[in-house]
């Protein structure tokens, strides 16, 4: 059962806010309560997988491939525990962030939907059952989206709905397409066919690749695919950019991770698809981190930079090593929780100052050292400076990347680098060293200490996560590079879920 | 700034005693240091990326660290007379003890990758420091300019390091020193030398990155004082002179190094005696002397080696001096621009020694130490084997200008009148935290001569540190005035003499000197900086723009080139095409085209109708015509399914659509065109997949054990129920979920309803269709459960039976009302979501709880109910799935209905929206 | 067979990208709405189509002899059908609000969110 936990608990949750719905505290402690248990179960499951090596169990007592499985590698599970975290935190932030209309209308059961989405798409090891879970996700993320009914909100929520419709229907064609060819759905299974039919039919067998790379690229946030983020991702409550911009966008990295390298991790695919992610993954880094430059909307700012940050973790699968793709999964924690943290110091400045706007702010760094502290911290980590985490994050894909002789691609990385740092040292400069400017001086609007600890306590959390994996990023790189090492040999997956005669 | 003595001294100066202690502890190390017995601290960090927590005090680190926390003891207390009184100075000791640290680590690790986590903090905590002045412009400016240049950098130093462990095959600099060879013959050597050198270059402010130094003097003169001159600036010629041993020797080095450390010199100094402001001569001698210590470095050799080191030190003495007396008089005087000071010699006469030992030791004077530092320098370009002339003449170019600076420092504030302007009369001696770390330093530079001959100083200090950059061990002794009289000492004196001269002088050609330095420096690397940061602003902001313009459709333009472009690829590039051989399986019958045709134009009917609702209705006749493609394939549910969610589609999008306003024409012809080509060419290549994939045989292996045990295994009759309920139950339950979410995020949408009501009518107003309808529900509702329990076995199931009792009530809305419909249901929409996911959720933990299966486990009654069969989870299963469809499509009909003014008896007590 | 089939899919496809990059907000629906159907005639294409018997077992069997229609398709297309209602139906009523909220059913005016005005 422990595998089947972290999409358990928040489905149960969910079903119980259902319950509960009329009734509003109810219904915050069943949330609260949920993502808490969740976090404890998946850090177990966590210490279950490293132990233990990979879990696997058939839903409904059927084994696969033909049955549904769920499977947890060390990814897996290292994406379920992070995304547990970021569900607690997000949650806690939420109570004093969500509008008391949004959860009178069902806030709390998206929210955990969403995280049963996301969880889902972690752990399950169908093809198929994938698209399933992604639709859960996708769907209670356009409610959560567009729920204020704002004019913003409505027409961003148009083009995430529209595009994300897309890319779901032309992952659904490539998922009837390589079903067509292996008759199967389930990933180890496909994983033991398609090297084989890889080598008969690579065309065909790449071809079908490459639509998995447009599907769960646009789900990424790639380039030239990711407009609908910056067009969205600034428009809803803040927890709620939080969590999007924490989790969804890496789901469409897991799942170009998992199937590039359980599906198609073979010479018959990899010939076109390992440049074409290295001229995506560079394009990415490099137009995410050119529209953050431009912004002065914070919100619109980090939204690019996620575009950004995206391209990095490309990066780390298109060098397609096992250094590499220990940097790329050591990177997804980090910028998931670097990221979350700006957000929130966002919304929390929003709050004090009343805006978002760059040239609308400024004084924080005279004011209030500790709320500057609170956005230094994790802006210098989403920078890479040392000994933050953001820093071996960047420092194992670069070298990964020299390594592979990648140079022109880790030239581009450096170069990017630089631009995240200026784009940081942007939003230091204009909200918190500079004098407000007079026109927008308004005196603080001060929270109660309740508001104060909900908004703080999971910023300081997150933001003191991202000092901690830097300074002890020993052990945690040693899972993200077991992790690699598995994701490396597909032979473990596959044996773990379809057992040996495979 | 003057006139501080009513504010209290503090006692942050007591903080000094650590770095003094650790000086303290630093000399006891010195013997042990020089007999190679280097101390060592090693620990585990992150072993996968070979970084450790490794240091090692080697001759070099030795001396730098003395350097580092030594001048750190000076600055503190000089830092704590200096910000007394600036509400901010808890955070400036913060940040400077920060710093501290921080250099002291870059100077002692022995691990390449620690030396760049402490070099980066080193530029963060110069950040900071340069910014402290947080709300002056030139602060903001100054600091993100001194970050964005060693940032960038740092990072090419982070790839030289990186190329540098991968050649030598170790990460620790004890063994990299080790492996020259190895690392010479690395075909990416030239690359990780340029990259250390850029990296270098950029910190130790070499032309043309030496703008950022100057205008760092915005920071506190404390922070000057020790990052920008005495330490930080330092480390760039650190590791270039830590690894010399491996990169140097080359002609590239030589040529690098010498060339743009000499240019750098001479510029610097060209630059520094045109200054007013007496903390950019600073900066511009600071330049310089960096410049001559890379030169130095770039030469190679012994001698030069020598010079290096003992430049090295004997700059950081006066440097540190110097700049510390700048603020002094900065801090009592209130200005320190040197064309109003003046006449400070009796004012401040502790302070004036402490200038005299600095500019003396700057200038070169015997015996102080900066002559001995000067005599080794002539001795190394003399002794060349080529170029020595030319070089020996840069070599005096440089010189010369240090000790003109020196001689304007010294004459120009202590001893010129000063301008009318300057009022004199409050300016006096400042704390004795202000003067101390001058007079300190001062002393040091000056009493040389007592210890620069000593064992414990030529061999046990200076020794070391020469061979650890020389790479061999050396042993070397040192005379603070030479034993023998050649050409060098004259030089020696030369220089002093022409350079006092020239500062006595300088004013008669400032003007024209200023005037060329002006016209160069528009087109100089700081104009090119600015130059291309406001280029990169417009530009990103023209891209943004244009990329992110707004337009869903050049966004989903987009995305379909991108798609056809990266599925043709393949096809394109792979050459080989032998293997490729499409098969055409079975010929179909004529009704079978019939239908095929029946979708083809209907599908161009939803293109090319003008009205929307007939395009509406052309889509469902292409839903219509898939449902009966299915049907005739032998997919009974899949027809039920597609038949009753295609009318439910149409009743949506009528109901929705019908309202808004008709179709203009609003693209170009060209664009159109385009679009069609686009379009055209998605159908083409989705056309050839599914040719391509129905080519390839097809392994039935999963779906034989479906077929082979739907019955055995899951007593189910119907294989398709059964794979949704039971094989691939989870499916069904995110599914449920999904269509759960539709309808409460309907709602949500609607409760923000304008409150807008559509006054066109919808409602069939019929007596017929009324009483028809009141008839027909119970049937079609008792139906539609007939539906959900056969469905097991035959078509049907709770997809299916859901949508039919949906259905039902949409019925009754068209007949008669939402509020008579909602009476009619009794319950919310919203509870039977709920209510069939508890049902589903629960059936599904069943067996996990009362019988410890797995999650979803199918466990069946060994009894038999009338009219059902076996009861078993799935059914039960089952059955939330119906209800939650019930549920999701009402929630979706009721919400939407909602919205139109004749679905409702009484308009005026309506609130707006829907509930959950 | 399949060639017949695929030339639909192909049609539905071309016709559904087509009316998606229009600017009305009805035809953007129609092109989500014929996207769909193209997407689950694909489904149902790929698992070789057959005219034998439907994927039920007869009373008194245990299992099928003999051919027939693949099942797993049609389970698969039946989940992603009522998916494909549900996000159309968010996706109708979310354009609906949309033109409520600007007055426009020009898509190329619902662009505040990307351009600073």
């Amino acid at each position: 059962m422990t595998v089947v936990y972290p999409i358990l608990v928040p489905l149960i949750a969910a079903v119980l806010c259902g319950l509960v719905r009329n009734n509003r505290p109810l219904q915050r402690w069943v949330s609260l309560g949920a993502t808490g248990v969740a976090l404890v179960l998946n850090v177990q499951l966590l210490l279950v997988v490293q132990a233990d090596g990979i879990q696997s169990v058939g839903i409904g007592g059927w084994a696969a491939p033909y049955g549904i499985a769920l499977v947890a590698d060390m990814l897996s599970a290292i994406m379920v525990t992070i995304t547990a975290f970021m569900g607690l935190m997000v949650a806690i932030y939420a109570l004093d962030d969500i509008p008391e209309d949004f959860e009178a209308n069902g806030y709390h059961i998206l929210y955990q939907l969403l995280l049963a989405g996301v969880s889902g798409s972690f752990m399950t090891g169908d093809m198929f059952n994938l698209f399933v879970w992604f639709e859960i996700m996708l769907i209670s993320s356009f409610v959560l989206l567009s729920m204020g009914g704002t004019r913003e909100q409505t027409e961003g929520g148009v083009k995430y709905v529209i595009m994300n419709m897309i890319a779901s229907s032309i992952f659904l064609a490539a998922t009837g397409l390589i079903f067509g060819i292996s008759g199967t759905v389930n990933m180890a299974d496909l994983g033991s066919r398609i090297h084989r039919l890889a080598a008969m039919h690579p065309v065909l067998v790449t071809a079908i690749a490459m639509l998995y790379l447009i599907a769960f690229g646009m789900k990424a946030a790639v380039f030239p695919l990711f407009s609908w983020l910056p067009a969205s991702y600034h428009t809803p409550p803040t927890s709620v950019t939080t969590i999007f911009g924490a989790l969804l966008t890496k789901v469409g990295v897991y799942a170009l991770i998992r199937v590039f390298t359980l599906i198609f991790g073979t010479v018959n695919v990899m010939w076109l698809a390992q440049p074409v992610l290295l001229i995506i993954a560079s394009l990415t880094m490099v137009t995410g981190v050119f529209g953050a430059v431009a912004q002065y909307d914070v919100r619109r700012l980090l939204s690019f930079h996620i575009v950004s940050q995206i391209g990095y973790l490309i990066l780390g699968l298109a060098i397609f090593t096992a250094a590499s793709l220990a940097g790329t999964i050591f990177y997804l924690v980090h910028v998931i929780l670097a990221k979350s943290a700006l957000f929130l110091v966002a919304g929390i400045v929003n709050k004090n100052y009343g805006e978002y706007d760059l040239k609308k702010l400024g004084g924080i760094y005279h004011n209030n050292v500790a709320l500057s502290m609170l956005y230094f911290i994790p802006a210098m980590a989403l920078a890479g400076i040392p000994p933050l985490s953001g820093f071996w994050a960047k420092f194992g894909v670069i070298r990964a990347g020299l390594e592979a002789e990648n140079y022109v691609a880790v030239g581009m990385a450096l170069f990017v680098s630089v631009w995240t740092l200026y784009s940081m040292t942007k939003i230091w400069t204009y909200a918190y060293m500079r004098k407000r400017p007079a026109e927008y001086d308004r005196p603080k609007i001060e929270m109660s200490a309740g508001s104060f600890w909900l908004r703080w306590g999971p910023t300081l959390a997150i933001g003191a996560i991202t000092v901690i994996m830097g300074i002890f990023a020993g052990p945690l790189y040693g899972m993200a590079t077991e992790a690699a090492n598995q994701l490396m040999d597909p032979n473990i997956y596959i044996t773990a879920v379809l057992g040996g005669s495979n | 700034m003057a006139g501080k003595a009513n504010t209290k001294g503090n006692l942050y100066w007591l903080l000094s005693l650590l770095p003094a202690a650790a000086v303290v502890w630093l000399f006891l190390q010195i013997p042990e240091v020089a007999s190679q017995n280097y101390p060592t601290l090693t620990l585990n960090w992150v072993p996968d990326l070979n970084a450790s927590l490794s240091f090692r005090l080697d001759g070099l680190s030795m001396l730098m660290s003395l350097l580092v926390l030594g001048i750190g003891a000076l600055i503190l207390i000089y830092a704590s007379g200096y910000m007394n009184g600036d509400e901010k100075i808890g955070r400036f000791f913060a940040i400077l003890i920060f710093f501290m640290l921080a250099m002291l680590g870059v100077v002692t690790a022995n691990n390449i990758i620690l030396l760049f986590v402490f070099w980066e903090l080193t530029s963060i905590s110069s950040y900071l420091l340069i910014g402290f002045k947080h709300s002056y412009e030139e602060s903001q400016r100054s600091a993100q300019q001194a970050l964005f240049v060693t940032g960038a950098g740092g990072l090419c130093l982070m790839a030289g390091l990186i190329l540098l462990g991968n050649a030598a095959g170790s990460w620790e600099l004890s063994e990299i020193l080790k492996s020259g060879d190895a690392i010479r013959s690395s075909n990416l050597f030239p690359a990780a030398t340029t990259l250390v050198i850029l990296g270098a270059f950029t910190k130790s402010a070499q032309f043309p990155f030496h703008f950022w130094l100057p205008n760092a003097m915005a920071a506190p003169t404390p922070v000057s004082a020790y990052l920008h001159s005495a330490t930080m600036v330092k480390a760039g010629v650190y590791i270039l002179a830590r690894l010399s041993p491996v990169l140097s020797g080359t002609a590239g080095w030589f040529w690098t190094l010498v060339l743009v450390g000499g240019f750098t010199a001479i510029l610097g100094g060209w630059m520094a005696w045109q200054r007013p402001d007496m903390k950019k001569v600073m900066a511009y001698t600071t330049i310089s002397a960096l410049g001559i210590l890379v030169f130095l470095l770039g030469l190679g050799g012994k001698i030069p080696t020598e010079a290096a080191i003992l430049f090295l030190l004997v700059h950081s003495l006066y440097k540190g001096a110097l700049f510390m007396i700048a603020g002094a008089i900065d801090h009592e005087a209130g200005t320190r621009d040197l064309n109003k000071l003046g006449g400070l010699a009796k004012l401040m006469p502790i302070t004036l020694v402490a200038t005299f030992a600095a500019t003396f030791s700057m200038a070169g004077i015997p015996p102080l130490l900066g002559f001995t530092g000067k005599e080794l320098i002539y001795e190394a370009t003399i002794e060349l084997e080529e170029w020595a002339e030319l070089i020996t003449i840069a070599a005096f170019v440089m010189n010369f200008f240090n000790v003109a600076a020196a001689g304007i420092i010294l004459y120009r504030p202590f001893f010129e009148a000063p301008a009318e302007d300057f009022d004199t009369s409050h300016v006096h001696e400042g704390p004795w935290t202000l003067w101390l770390g001058p007079i300190v330093l001062g002393v040091l530079a000056t009493v040389s001569w007592f210890f620069v001959g000593s064992d414990f100083f030529s061999y046990q200090l200076f020794s070391p540190a020469v061979s650890a950059v020389y790479g061999k061990t050396l042993e070397i002794g040192l005379y603070a005035l030479p034993p023998y009289f050649n050409i060098v000492p004259i030089l020696s004196i030369i220089t002093i003499v022409t350079g006092f001269a020239f500062a006595y002088y300088h004013r008669t050609i400032l003007g024209w000197a200023t005037a060329i330095t002006t016209s160069f420096g528009n087109a100089g690397p700081e104009a090119g900086y600015f130059g291309f940061l406001d280029w990169m602003l417009w530009f990103t902001d023209k891209f943004a723009r244009s990329w992110q313009n707004g337009l869903l459709r050049r966004y989903l333009l987009t995305v379909f080139i991108t798609l056809t472009t990266l599925v043709l690829l393949p096809f394109v590039l792979y050459g080989d095409w032998s293997n490729i051989n499409l098969v055409v399986t079975g010929a179909p019958r004529i009704n079978e085209i019939i239908i095929a045709l029946v979708i083809v134009s209907a599908a161009f009917w939803v293109v090319r109708f003008p009205g929307r609702l007939s395009a509406i209705s052309a889509l469902g006749i292409v839903g219509y015509g898939i449902a009966l493609l299915f049907l005739y394939f032998n997919a009974p549910d899949l027809a039920m399914t597609q038949f009753s969610v295609e009318t439910l589609t149409v009743i949506i999008f009528v109901l929705l659509l019908y309202k808004l306003p008709r179709y203009k024409s609003l693209t170009s012809t060209a664009g159109r065109y385009r679009d069609a080509i686009v379009a055209g060419f998605v159908g083409l290549v989705m056309f050839g997949l599914v040719m391509f994939v129905t080519s390839v045989p097809y392994s039935t292996h999963i779906a034989d054990f479906y077929i082979e045990n739907s019955y055995t295994l899951a007593k189910g009759r119907n294989i398709v129920n059964v794979i949704l309920v039971d094989f691939r139950g989870i499916d069904t339950m995110v599914e449920i979920a999904v269509l759960a979410v539709a309808g409460i995020g309907i709602l949500a949408l609607l409760s923000k309803s304008t409150g807008d009501i559509d006054e066109s009518t919808l409602m069939i107003q019929s007596l017929i269709f009324r009483t028809a309808s009141r008839y027909l529900i119970p049937m079609i509702l008792l139906f539609s459960v007939f539906v959900l329990i056969r469905g097991h076995n035959d078509p049907g199931g709770g997809f299916i039976g859901g949508l039919v009792a949906a259905s039902a009530f949409v019925l009754y809305i068209f007949a008669y009302s939402v509020e008579e419909t909602q009476a009619l249901l009794r319950v919310r929409p919203g509870s039977l979501i709920v209510s069939g996911l508890l049902i589903a959720v629960s059936s599904a933990l069943f067996s996990p709880i009362f019988l410890g299966e797995t999650f979803m486990y199918g466990a069946w009654s060994t009894f038999e109910v009338p009219a059902i069969g076996k009861l078993g989870t799935p059914f039960f299963f089952d059955i939330g799935v119906f209800l939650v469809v019930i549920g999701s499509v009402l929630a979706i009909i009721f919400a939407l209905a909602d919205e139109d003014e004749n679905l409702h008896v009484d308009r005026p007590n309506r609130k707006p929206g829907g509930t959950l | 067979m399949n060639v017949l089939l695929a030339a639909v899919i192909g049609v539905l496809y071309a016709t559904g990208v087509y009316m998606l990059m229009r600017r009305s907000i009805v035809k953007l629906i129609l092109g989500i709405g014929l996207l769909g159907n193209a997407t689950n005639l694909l489904l149902f294409t790929i698992g070789d189509v057959s005219r034998a018997a439907p994927p039920i077992i007869h009373e008194g069997d245990k299992t099928i002899e003999g051919a027939v229609a693949n099942p797993i398709p049609q389970a698969l297309i039946l989940t992603a059908i009522v998916i494909g209602m549900a996000m159309t139906a968010y996706a109708v009523v979310l354009v609906k609000r949309a033109y409520q909220i600007t007055q426009s059913d020009d898509v190329d005016e619902m662009r505040t969110t990307d351009v600073e005005v």
